[in-house]
């Protein structure tokens, strides 16, 4: 490509960690824009990219989450284009960005797959991914798409409520337009602009999904829900304190929803999970929240 | 024939250029913009350029930017601003066009925004984020109209799909002068003048530069080569000011730039 350095997005921190990895080694400057509030919330993941020796650039304009951060990296990429890679961190944003990240993160599901047939002898009844701007769900759902019989299920981010602003659900409560370069599920008002959303989980906190999730939602070919913070949270504790994993809030959705799933099946039913991120970064957001909530019930 | 196409046909015939202040519709507020736009008409501009609010502008500077903010702060819908946009036109004598994002236009319908921005009394639209790829229906409708569909042309656009963008473009072609976003520059990149004369070769399309011009130099460089020349950021930078500021000081200062941009045609 030539190009002698590389720009990032993201949201939870784990692309930006991932992307600040691949330029360390190879000697790449690296700069990642992530807005304030996941800068907050995700501070341990801004501390690993800037000890592997990347720029961390804080967003502050709109929401100062992902769909900022997107922005800012873009209206990089347009000046440096010429000597800069963008690395977008999610399937969303014009062509061929989906099809580039849906390619590579579907090393997961191809893996996932090859590895049930292994140890089961057989496919899984069920896979389950949480669903942002849809990376991971959809690295993991596509190996899966031509087998008709594996039910695939996307989880999206249900926040407080479901009333506008509370969540970061498009697929469940948005409608199609147009963001990011990309025409699919978005939270807009009328008159075209972006509508706020809110996540517990900084991965899923964006108003918009990628295109080919809205395809797989309008063919029918999977089925989209969602979880709010809260059972993510109980999930969270279910998984940590009876498997002594710590999963990444995000991957808290999925969990979830394959806990319900699981309970109402029998027990020769295989449920995949896409476990996408660990949740060492979560660990301190979820305490002080919880502090909070405690403090709020003493008072 | 439409408006812009009449416009440029009557100004190469006496030689002259097309200068066009660009402004955010609502920033301060509507008022605001409604008699800065009247006070740039009087001062002879030649086409005026009204940038709808967007959350999400990813072609523009920090400037612009910040004002599409201030003007979504207060709540501003596009009925809002094409009400005033009808009253405007009625009192100008230069056409107006709107600079709207794609996402604008789609969520409000392909028909109905040409349809109400006509009947507001615009005559064309800048479309900085619709793809040629995606261009077809909205091309289609704008020539049925007699609606400009102005687009965008840059210093990366590979040169058959600068080709491309000018079969379905109509009005003018807008040349992005830099790579990269919106904003005043010190100085223009050199192969400019380079580029458009290559452009002018492969259209009939008048040609407008925009992004960066802010000096009265880049005017005198520019000018002979285009056919206009569209400037935004140092304006609206400006425009800024009238959120502290007496309005008709923030006012005067806005116009006394234009001019002087305006006098180095």
């Amino acid at each position: 490509m030539g190009k002698s350095r590389v720009i990032a997005e993201t949201g939870a921190g784990q692309h930006g960690v991932a992307t600040a990895t691949a330029c360390a080694r190879f000697g790449l400057p690296c700069v990642v824009y992530m807005g304030a509030e996941d800068v907050r919330r995700q501070a341990p993941n801004v501390y690993s990219m800037k000890l592997l020796g990347a720029e961390v650039r804080s967003v502050t304009s709109g929401s100062q989450t992902l769909r900022d951060a997107i922005n800012e990296a873009m209206r990089d990429w347009m000046s440096s284009v010429q000597n800069t890679h963008y690395i977008l961190g999610s399937v969303v944003g014009p062509h061929p960005f989906p099809r580039i990240v849906r390619d590579f993160q579907s090393v997961i599901g191809s893996e996932a797959r090859q590895q049930c047939q292994e140890r089961f002898g057989r496919l899984p009844n069920q896979v389950v991914a949480c669903v942002g701007g849809g990376s991971n769900a959809a690295g993991m759902f596509y190996p899966f798409i031509k087998d008709q019989d594996v039910e695939l299920i996307g989880v999206e981010a249900g926040g407080q409520s479901s009333r506008p602003g509370e969540h970061a659900a498009p697929l469940t409560f948005g409608r199609p337009g147009v963001l990011h370069g990309s025409y699919s599920f978005v939270m807009q008002d009328d008159d075209g602009q972006t509508s706020d959303v809110r996540s517990i989980s900084a991965g899923l906190d964006y108003p918009g999904v990628g295109p080919e999730h809205s395809y797989w939602k309008d063919s029918g070919r999977v089925t989209y829900t969602q979880c709010p913070d809260k059972t993510a949270l109980q999930a969270f504790d279910a998984l940590a304190r009876n498997e002594g994993i710590l999963p990444a809030l995000e991957s808290s959705h999925a969990v979830a929803q394959a806990m319900t799933l699981a309970a109402e099946q029998p027990d020769d039913h295989i449920v995949l999970v896409c476990l996408s991120g660990r949740g060492d970064k979560d660990a301190a957001e979820i305490t002080r929240l919880r502090e909070e909530q405690e403090q709020h019930a003493r008072d | 024939m439409p408006v812009i196409d009449e416009l440029f046909a009557k100004l190469r015939v006496s030689g002259r250029k097309a200068f066009m202040p660009f402004i955010t519709a609502g920033d301060p507020d509507l008022e605001f913009t409604h008699q800065l736009l009247r006070e740039l008409d009087i001062l002879g501009c030649t086409l005026l350029e009204l940038g709808i609010p967007y959350s999400d502008p990813i072609a523009d500077g920090p400037v612009i930017q910040a004002s599409y903010t201030r003007a979504l702060k207060r709540q501003i819908a596009l009925s809002d601003i094409l009400d005033m946009t009808s009253q405007v036109t009625s009192e100008i004598k230069a056409p107006l066009v709107t600079m709207v994002s794609y996402a604008i236009v789609y969520r409000f319908g392909l028909e109905r925004y040409v349809a109400a921005a006509k009947q507001a009394g615009v005559v064309g639209a800048i479309i900085p984020d619709l793809l040629i790829e995606e261009a077809g229906p909205m091309a289609e409708i704008c020539r049925r109209e007699d609606f400009s569909l102005i687009q965008l042309v840059t210093p990366t656009t590979p040169r058959d799909r600068a080709v491309r963008i000018a079969e379905s473009s109509s009005g003018f072609l807008y040349y992005v002068s830099v790579t990269g976003i919106t904003g005043e520059r010190q100085q223009l990149p050199s192969g400019l003048v380079d580029e458009v004369s290559w452009l002018r070769e492969q259209t009939d399309l008048p040609i407008c530069i925009g992004f960066g011009i802010s000096q009265p130099e880049h005017v005198r460089m520019l000018a002979p080569v285009a056919d206009g020349l569209i400037v935004g950021s140092a304006l609206v930078r400006r425009v800024a000011e009238a959120q502290e500021k007496d309005r008709a000081a923030v006012m005067g200062n806005i116009c006394e730039l234009a001019s002087e941009l305006l006098n180095a045609m």
